[in-house]
Order: C-alpha cells, then structure tokens, then sequence
C-alpha cells in the first residue's frame, strides 16, 4: 500500500545520470533516464511552481519583500536541488526538514529566544501597545455630562466619505454632528428622528446601516469628537458618551500621568514597567530584553534550584521506568504471540492496541479514578484500602502502572513489526544448531531487534522525559510535602516548569523557557551520549 | 547533457504552464479574497467554551440578521483566556470573549479588552454584586449575565432538616452513616491537591481571609491572609473535620466523583453549584438547597460569588460591533433568559432573574445562599492562591500539622506575588 | 506453514502427550494473550460502563452499569454535538496526514540509513531534540506563525483542516524517522548494493527494493502516526475554534472541560467511537504487518 501511494511521487529524482558519491561503495554506471521518471518529475517541479507562484500574488500585495525573497529562494532551491544529479541525500531530507525548519525549529528557536526577555502576563506587547491600554483603559465619563443617542452617519458615499456622528441629546432631543472638528447643532427640519432618539436621515448625510458601519469600525471606534468637558466617544454603534482618558503619556518625561491624582509613573526600561516613585507600578508593562537574568534566577532562587535535583532523579527514574517497562512487556507479549502455530493473533492484536487507540487524556482520567482511595475500582477489587495518591511510593508506582498500560500497546505493535522483518532463516539456524529458544533469542532475535528498536528507545525515553500529561492528568505533582507546596514526589521537570510559569501572578513565559533550556541541556547530552553507542549496532550488516 | 537540457527545458515550460493555472487559480480566489475581507469587516468573532457557544449561537444570529452583519461564535475547549490573551497579542483574536470575572486582572494587565461605557440606566439594571464583580481600578470591563455561589444540597429523603451547623450536618452525616443510609458523611470536593474554591466558605467561617480589603473596597495583595494566624486558627478547625478527625472531609472526593455520589445516594449533603441541579434532577433526587452552613460559633460562612461576563477584546478588528453586542444587546433581559435556558444559573440582571425564578425556585435558593458570599478577588495576585492553598487543604484533610502547612503555604503564595 | 523452530522433528504420541505439547508449545501463548488482553481491556470496560449509564457520570465502582443500560448517550452525542463533522474531519486530517508523514519521514530515513553524509548523525540527534522542547511554550511562536499566514493566505490559515495539516508535517520527521531507519538499519546492504550494480538508479533501489521490504514498519508507522494525530489535542485546540472544523479529540474535550462538566456519559460514547476508525486502520494495515518479510520477497 505505502509503495503504492508512495510511488509517483518519490520518482521526482529517478533516473538521474550518474549516482552521486553518496553511496560509499556503488559502481558509478549510467542509468539511463526512464520516461516516466522524467515526467513525474517534471509535473512535480510545476507544481512548485504553481504553488510558489500562488503563493507569492498575496507577499506582493501586502508588499512582503523579505517574504516574497523566501520564497522565491526556496523555489528556487528546490529546483536546483531536483536538477543537479549531485546532493543525492539532500533529495531525500529536504521534503520532510522544510516542514520541520518552519513549523518545528522556527518556533523552537523563537521559544528560546524568550528566555532572555520578560515576555509573560502583564509583559507580552511593546511599550506602545502598554500605552495605548493605559490610556483606552482609563476612559473615564465625564460626571455628569449627557447620554447621546448615536447614528453613524457619513458625508457622501457610505463606504469612503468622511464619518460624521449624529448624535440627539435624549432631554431636548436637539440633534448634533460631530467630527474631528466639534459639534455642530444640526436644524431640526433637517433630521428625522425615531421614537427612541436615533436619527433616521439628515440632509447631507448618510446615515449608515450596521452592516455599513461595521465595516468602518477602526475609524468609528478612532473618531472623537472634542467637546468642552472631554470628548465625544461612541459606545457601540448606537450610544455616544463624553469621555475623557484620566492618564496620558507624556513623551517628554517618557511617563504617564494621572489627570485627578497627579501622580506619575516613569517607564522603567529594564524591567519594562512604568513605576512611581513610592515603587508602585502600573499593571500593563512592555517586553524588554533581561539578559541572563531568567538563567542566573533558575541558578540561584532556592525555590528554582533547591528542588531541582531530587527532581532530577525521579525525573530519570521515571523516563527509564516508563519506556523499559513498556519496551519489555510489549515485546513479551510480541514473541509469545509470535508464532506460526498461534490461531486468533488477529484478535489479540486489535484487542491489545486499544488502549492505544483510546483518547490517552480521557484513560488517564478514569486511571486516576480507579485509584481512587473509598471509590477506587483497585481498592474495592482486592479490599484495600490503600491512600495510592498519597504516598510518596505508591504515587510513584501508580504512575509507572499507567504508563505501562498507556504505552506498552505501542511497544507491542513496534516489537511485532520487527519480529516479522527478521528473516525466519536466521533463527531457524540457531535451532539446527540446537540452540534453545531462549539462547536463540538471546543470540539473533534480541540483537536484531536492539538494531530496529534501540534509536525508538531513545526517542520514547526522552518523550517520557518530558511526559506532562502523565503526570499533570494522575498526581499534578503530587503528593506534596505539607510544608512545601511547589514540589512534589511525582513532579517531573516539566510539569515543576509548568508550575513555576503559571502558577505565579500570571504565566512567566521567559522563566519557563530558561527552565527549559536546562533540561533540553540536559536530556540533550544523555540522549547524545546514548545515541554515541548505538553507532556500532548501527554497522551490524556493513 | 542534450537530454538534461531538454529535460530544464520541458521543466520550465510546465511550471510556466502550471503557474499560469497557478495565476488563473490567483485569479478565482482573488474575488473570494475580497469577499471574505468585506465580510471580515461586518463580521463579529465570539470566543466562548463549549456550552456558551451552545446557548449564544441562535442570539448571535440573530443579531447578525437584524444589523446586516455575520456573527461566529467559536468555542475554544481548553485554556480559553490564555489562548485569547496570545491570539489577541498576536491579532488573530475575536471580538467579544465570554468568561469569568476573576480573569478581569490578567486580562487588564495585558491590555487584552476594553472597559464598557454602560448608560447608568443600564447599570442599574443588573444585580449589585454582580456590577461590583466585573469593576476592576473603578471601570466596568464586563457585561455581566450570570451569577454562581456555592450553597448546601441535601437529599430531603436521607436528612429533612437543613442543619444550622457544620457540626449538627456531621452529628446527622454520622447517624447516616451509621444507620447504614449513607457511605460518607458530607461530599465537598477536595482531591489529593484540594480545592480551595469549595473549601472557602468553611475557611470564612472559622475565621480566615484571602486578601484585605483597601480603603476603596478593592483586594490589597499586599495583606495576604494565609499564613495569618487567623488562617491557621481556621485550619485547625477544619482540621477537626478531616480524616483524622471526625472524616466528614475526605481526599478522596473528587470534582469528577462529588455529584455523582451525592445522585448515587451515598452521601447526604453537597457543597456544590447551580451546575450539580441538573444530575441531581436526572437521578430523581428530592433536594434542596440551603446555605453553606458555618461553625458553631463562628462567623459566617462566606462562599465566592463568581460572576461570568461578556467583554470587549481590544485588539479585536470590529470594535464598535463588539461594542455595540456587548454594551446594548446583552444587556438585554432576553438573551440573559435564554442563557439561563441553556444553563440554569441565576441571571445578571435583575430583569431576567424575576422572569425565571417563578418557573425555578432553586435560583432564589442559590441567590440567598450567596447573598453573603464574597465576590472572587479578580486581582492577578488571585492566581497565586489557588494551587498553594489548595494542597495546604489537602495536606491538612490528610492528617498534617495546620500551622506549619499554612505558612509555608502563605510564604510560597508571596513568594509568586509580585 | 514453516516448522517452528523448537517442534522436536521426531513424534509419536498419545492425545495426552499431545495436549501437553500443545500447551507448550501454542497454549501458554493463548493464556499470556488473555491475561495481556484482560490488563488492556478492563478499563475501557469501565468507560463502556459509564457510556451506556443513563445517568451519563462516571460511576467510580462499577465495571457494569448498575443505573440500567441505554444508548441515550450515543444519541445525544449525534443530536447535541456536531460528532459527525468531527469525525469526518478527523478521519481526514489523520489519514491524509499519517500518509504524508509516513512517505516525508520514510525518505528521510533511507537517506540517514543508507548514505553516509556530512551532518548524518548530528541532524538524526537534532531530529530527536527538537521534539524534547515543551510544546506548551511554542503555542506562542504557532499563533505568531499562523496569524500571519492567516491574514496572507486564509485557506491555509486557522480553523481550514489545511493549516493544521502543514503544522502536523512539521512533526513528521519526528520520531517516526528514527523508527523508520532503525528498520532500514537491519535490512542487509547487500540488496541494494547488488541492484545498484544491477544498474538501479537510487530511486528505484528506494522504491522497489526498500520500500517492500520495509512494509511492517511502514504499517506500523502509519497506524501510529494515524493514532498520534486524531488523537492530537493541544495544537488543534488552538488551531480549531469554528464548531465545524474542530476535530475530535478537541470537540471531545469540549464535551468534558468547561467548568465542572457532566458530559461524562456522551463523552465515554464518543471515546469508544474515537476508537473505531483506528481499530479499522488497523484492520486494513494488519496485512501488511504480518505479512513481513517471507523469503520470497527479499530477491533483490
């Protein structure tokens, strides 16, 4: 089926002249181009084309330059590549790494470069967006002052002419317009107005429909109309209010003042903040860089670092746990179903990959339940009466039993694909020889299976490693010291992280990604160094 | 090399071909482009969780009907102020959002919605408590439309009497228990992390508080109460009730497993919400409902009073729509009854309250049991709280020492306010 | 059928003998199944339970349902919900998307496993790494993407299966690479050697020849990736807002999140629906997944 589907697509490099230095011990001999090789490819490259040229109409629109540049970098790569009989690895890696450089290392590096900011609540925009919130948020009525009744209205044309409120004062029912320039009272003769004060038509003007105005709605929103007390604002599409904004920037002092206080607050640029003197300061701050700020805090504050290496240490225990356990039922099941005499595997199989199948958020809840201490499934079963959350060990060892039942499904699928691509050959041979099967498993089936496996190990342990769900969905964490509520015995670094970056007033992106880098430091070197000794099982046939 | 070239040749003349279907393809959707842009501009993006976006759809729609307009309501499942606040940062966010007030704080602090000029006539309209809730640094961000508190609901089968006290609910709770009629004696929620929400009325009653309250009314995060050796004195009588006491308060019940053992009739008494009513209706319980009772002696339990409003995205792109939705049609008593139909928590406004409770003794139950609660701190601070003090709960249901598990929870909570 | 390789070549025997070497041999295959099915299956009796509960909680001590049973729940969920959209949409994202991934990574994998270049191993281990960055911090650099993407082309943008399908290939080198050329790894090399001498272009070594034989773990490969994908919550969350795009594992959440939810019943139902079209997929790939490597196919 894969061939199938994969077929007319993988031809783009066929048959292209003389096959590169990338196999090492090949015979350098002319293949001859094959036709349908050359058209596969042919289609395929004007579908980039297409697709690039689609794809550009929209850049030069909106005047995406450095975009458009991309883009037309990489088409332009991208033909080069799949026209030059060189670079032969490269054909292969480039489908799948552009997908993976824009959706996975762009966003990566991106999250990485935050933790050298104080990008999180209160701190995500730039200064100029803290202004602008400061000041629409301290619109203020002005006390006292009337209630308009509003139509949005326009000189001319509803789409492009200049917008006009028309505004009726609900006591007189005496009709105005206002623009940038003020008020003006409008003669009564020249209005009609509904019961309820909305002006229906006014000569000279358009009186816009919803529909109309809603498509205007930046420059209604921007109009104000300056008025003695403050200035005229809409509230909506149909009422008008005379506001004022109580605090204001002041770009001299590079601070924001309060109108009624006088107070002020001086932006802080290294906290991005604005701060009075007596150290208050306003709620709505600004991204800025820290430097190593967010580092030298994971390093120093005892509340970071203090927990950190019993964390540590679980943290291992539960990432070798989860995928040794996994790894070794899964694959005990695989070689027992794993028989040319056994009937019904069919059966077994679909039955064992449905916890696979199962939404794994929604198991871990009802796993969760089930250890539950009075309405536990387990403890009703057996007459337990076990606190299973509540325990250091016991927590412990509920979260590796679940982790176990989540994954080894996974482990069980993988061990029986493999256990089919070992040729029958190999271990049959070892039974000649009179092996017995536990010697011949240990002689050609667990080797060979290491082969396959061994690089899915290291990539299931380093997922366990940072595993959040299992935890945050079964214990949060738990259970807790009572004197300590920040870490708990199952906490795993991240789900500690997790904590630390929402826990506080607000999310703390910039820490939590400091934190991160840490632990990506650290699983970094483990999973290198493990990877270092897969290279000899890698060279088992060459 | 003859047929390399003739193969760069054919290449190009296909993608020459194919980019003029490409430029052909620019051509039919550049129209559509255009159509969604003008409709984008008359359009009306609602952002609420699940069973709003429910109840709004048909009121959405019918306002994009009468004004010529297109209203969406979407609903985001998971995580829905956070993931508002990053799409309003980033500018793909809505319009309007639908929410709890307690999100008020973050929300301001990161300029994510706008206050609302309500007309002092519509004001005047909704419940008091309900305005004081959504009034962050003395502006109103939100239209309110529903109120929640906690209150008591018993089983009148198992104990006819509302108890005056926790301790007359656990002498009852225990007969019940001992009779056989009943496996627990109270079901309030608390789980291996606890759960400071359901935990607060009793913590009020013995004597305990969050935050101090200014000169204005507002939270101070500066005087933080737990720690306090009023939170402890509280604790240590809570303590009494936990599993090592008299087991009226387990670790055990959870917020998947409290209703549904109240509606399995194992226990007699929960401390829950207006949302519980429709699985105790389902399982043909007769209850009914009374205020979180207090201590012997103690002051008055308090439950917070949560309040879920409407607000005015700031970064939206159709702000005078949005304005225009949240400040005068919400506000209107209709679509408050409708949501009420859709979820039966007593309405915002006063209006819509009088029209439903006739039909719904149950809200003038809940709105009395709340009538003394505490609004919910909207303050950023607030979010400190929630995780320490609930564990410190757990911690001390289970057995361990209050005055040590309080301050430290009171100094991590500190710690995390800035 | 090939004799196993520890049947003894000489018998002669009674039906008892028989039966005993049955039970060697075949039987306790049967009773580790059972037991491994028996450890797989009772808590997905437990949320069957809760499905056909009228009273639609999650009965915390009943492997049966105790309330009476009733498909109440499975009717709401098609009455109450959009299930269907969700279900077809997921069907669609998942399976064009294990599809695509499965042929982006195989190709990937032959190259890491076949060729020796600058960069091999040192790009296998960046592979691995870039998934070990917390997926819950990169939402924000998603949205950052997205909102571009959105505004210059929206049929790729947010709430269109096609957006969220392009952010799902970004995942597709993943894990399923490493899995891939860990099979490749243990295919002699002889094969493709002997074809390129043969005068096979790389190509066609990789499609005719690797590919084949690699069909278990192919199988396998894109049973998994079908299954990570409908099963996907946080990026889709995001991605999907409209009630008719959404997919459903994230509709599904819906169902039980929100504040104190008590859809427990109708979501139990959904789940076991979830698991439909994935025990189907593994129905249609099983073939392939057992069918391996034979002797006859490994003629080069």
């Amino acid at each position: 089926m894969s061939t199938k589907l994969s077929g007319p697509r993988s031809t783009r490099t066929s048959g292209r002249g003389p096959v590169g230095s990338g196999l090492p011990r090949t015979v350098r001999s002319h293949v001859p181009i094959t036709a349908t090789g050359l058209v596969v490819k042919v289609v395929l490259l004007g579908l980039v084309a297409g697709i690039a040229i689609w794809a550009a109409f929209p850049l030069v629109e909106a005047g995406k330059w450095v975009g458009l540049a991309l883009l037309a970098a990489t088409t332009a790569g991208l033909f080069y590549l799949y026209l030059t009989p060189r670079h032969i690895p490269a054909k292969y890696l480039l489908p799948g790494t552009v997908f993976l450089i824009a959706f996975q290392v762009f966003p990566v590096l991106y999250t990485a470069s935050t933790a050298f900011t104080n990008f999180g609540d209160g701190h995500r925009g730039s200064k100029d967006d803290a202004i602008v919130a400061i000041q629409s948020s301290s619109v203020q009525q002005v006390p006292g002052s009337t209630e308009y009744t509003l139509s949005v209205a326009s000189e001319g044309d509803p789409v492009t002419g200049p917008l006009v409120f028309l505004v009726t004062d609900p006591a007189t029912g005496a009709v105005s317009a206002g623009d940038a320039g003020g008020l003006r009272r409008l003669d009564a003769a020249d209005v009609t107005v509904a019961p309820g004060g909305k002006v229906t038509a006014a000569d000279g003007y358009t009186v816009l429909t919803f529909g109309q105005a809603s498509t205007r709605s930046q420059e209604i929103t921007d109009l104000v109309v300056p008025t003695a007390g403050g200035a005229l604002r809409s509230s909506g599409l149909s009422r008008a209010y005379e506001g004022r904004a109580i605090r204001a920037y002041d770009a001299g002092c590079d601070c924001i003042t309060d109108r009624e206080s006088g107070r002020t607050w001086t932006a802080d640029e290294k906290a991005g903040s604005f701060v009075a003197a007596d150290g208050e300061r306003l709620a709505q701050g600004w991204k800025v860089n820290v430097g190593g700020e967010n580092f030298s805090r994971v390093l120093t504050d005892p509340n970071i670092s203090g927990p950190f290496f019993g964390t540590l240490l679980w943290n291992f225990a539960f990432a070798t746990g989860s995928t040794g356990l996994t790894f070794l039922l899964g694959m005990a099941i695989a070689l027992a179903l794993h028989s040319p005499r056994m009937r019904g595997t069919n059966l077994y199989r679909v039955l064992l990959i449905l916890p696979y199948a199962m939404p794994s958020f929604a198991m871990l809840l009802v796993w969760r339940d089930m250890f539950n201490t009075d309405f536990g499934l387990i403890n009703n079963l057996f007459g337990l009466g076990v606190d299973w959350f509540g325990q250091d060990w016991s927590a412990r060892a509920t979260v590796l039993l679940v982790q176990l039942w989540l994954g080894y499904p996974y482990m069980f699928l993988v061990a029986t694909g493999a256990l089919q691509a070992i040729p029958r050959e190999l271990t049959e041979a070892t039974s000649v020889d009179g092996a017995s099967p536990w010697q011949s498993f240990r002689a050609v089936t667990l080797p060979l299976l290491l082969v396959a496996l061994a690089p899915l190990l290291i990539a299931s342990f380093a997922y366990n490693f940072n595993n959040i769900n299992a935890i945050w969905l079964t214990t949060e964490g738990g259970p807790f010291p009572a004197d300590n509520p920040r870490n708990g015995a199952t906490d795993l670094l991240i789900t500690y992280t997790y904590r630390l970056a929402f826990g506080a007033q607000g999310a703390e992106f910039g820490t939590a990604a400091a934190v991160s880098i840490f632990i990506f430091a650290i699983v970094a070197t483990v999973s290198a160094i493990s990877f270092r000794s897969t290279r000899k099982q890698e060279e088992v046939y060459s | 090399m003859r047929i390399r070239t003739a193969g760069v040749v054919a290449v190009l003349g296909l993608a020459l071909a194919a980019s003029g279907c490409g430029g052909s393809d620019d051509d039919s959707s550049a129209p559509a482009t255009k159509e969604s842009a003008g409709a984008a501009g008359g359009k009306l993006v609602i952002w609420a969780d699940d069973k709003r976006t429910a109840a709004l759809k048909p009121f959405a729609e019918t306002f994009g009907q009468t004004n010529g307009v297109t209203v969406e309501v979407q609903a985001v499942s998971k995580d829905l102020q956070t993931n508002f606040v990053t799409a309003s940062q980033q500018g793909s966010g809505p319009d309007v959002v639908v929410g709890a007030h307690d999100w008020i704080g973050n929300l301001v602090q990161n300029g994510a919605i706008d206050p609302v000029q309500l007309a002092a006539d519509q004001k005047s309209g909704f419940n008091e408590t309900a305005v004081k809730a959504v009034t962050f640094n003395g502006q109103l961000y939100g239209v309110p439309y529903a109120m929640e508190n906690l209150a008591l609901i018993r089983n009148t089968e198992l104990a006819p009497e509302a108890p005056k006290t926790i301790e007359e609910l656990v002498a009852t709770g225990k007969k019940l228990k001992a009779e056989k009629k009943a496996s627990e004696i109270l079901c309030l929620q608390s789980g291996q992390n606890g759960d400071a929400y359901h935990i607060y009325p009793l913590y009020t009653s013995a004597g305990g508080y969050l935050f101090g309250t200014g000169a204005n009314g507002d939270y101070d995060p500066k005087d933080l109460g737990v720690g306090k050796p009023e939170s402890i004195a509280a604790f240590q009588r809570i303590a009494k009730l936990g599993e090592k006491g008299e087991g009226a308060l387990k670790r055990s019940i959870t917020p998947e497993n409290a209703i549904a053992t109240f509606t399995g009739k194992k226990c007699a008494y929960l401390v829950s919400g207006p949302w519980a009513i429709a699985d105790a209706k389902k399982a043909n319980i007769s209850y009914d409902i009374s205020p979180v009772p207090g201590f012997a002696g103690g002051k008055e339990a308090q439950p917070f009073v949560g309040v879920q409003a409407f607000y005015v995205a700031a970064k939206g792109k159709n702000k005078a729509l949005a304005q225009e939705f949240v400040a005068n049609y919400t506000t209107k008593p209709d679509l408050a009854v409708a949501l009420y139909n859709a979820e039966p928590r007593p309405p915002a406004l006063t209006a819509a309250l009088d029209q439903v409770k006739g039909s719904d003794p149950d809200l003038a139950k809940f709105t009395e049991a709340g009538k003394n609660g505490q609004v919910l701190p909207a303050i950023p601070a607030m979010a400190a709280i929630w995780d320490p003090f609930g564990k410190a709960e757990a911690a001390i249901i289970g057995g361990a020492d209050p005055a040590k598990t309080i301050t430290a929870a009171g100094k991590t909570i500190s710690g995390q306010i800035k | 059928m090939t004799t196993h390789a520890d049947a003894p070549a000489v018998n002669r025997n009674a039906t008892g003998r028989r039966r005993h070497r049955w039970l060697a041999q075949v039987g306790w295959r049967h009773v580790v199944g059972a037991l491994a099915v028996a450890f797989s299956l009772f808590p997905i009796l437990f949320v069957l339970s809760a499905a056909l509960n009228p009273l639609g909680t999650l009965s915390s001590t009943a492997l049966v349902p105790t309330g009476g049973v009733s498909f109440e729940n499975f009717a709401n969920l098609f009455e109450d919900t959009a299930f269907g959209r969700w279900f077809v949409n997921s069907l669609l994202i998942a399976g064009l998307a294990s599809l695509v991934s499965i042929f982006l990574s195989s190709l990937a994998a032959y190259a890491f496993s076949r060729m020796r270049f600058a960069g091999r191993r040192v790009g296998l281990l960046t592979l691995l790494l870039i998934q070990m960055f917390p997926q819950f911090l990169a939402i924000v650099a998603i949205f950052l993407i997205f909102t571009t993407v959105t505004d210059l082309w929206p049929a790729i943008g947010f709430n269109t299966p096609w957006g969220l399908f392009l952010l799902y290939m970004g995942g597709a080198l993943g894990v399923n690479t490493w899995l891939m050329k860990g099979f490749f790894d243990t295919l002699p090399r002889e094969l493709d050697e002997s074809a390129t001498m043969d005068g096979a272009s790389h190509a066609q070594v990789f499609l005719r020849i690797m590919l084949p034989l690699v069909a278990p773990i192919l199988a396998v490969t894109a049973l998994l990736s079908f299954i990570g994908t409908i099963n996907e919550f946080m990026i889709a969350n995001v991605f999907l807002t409209n009630t008719e795009s959404k997919t459903l594992a994230v509709g599904m959440f819906g169902l039980v999140a929100g504040e104190r939810n008590n859809n427990f019943g109708m979501f139990a139902a959904g789940t076991l629906l979830t698991a439909i079209p994935t025990v189907l997929v593994f129905q249609l790939l099983q073939r392939y997944i057992v069918s391996g490597l034979t002797a006859g196919a490994v003629k080069g």
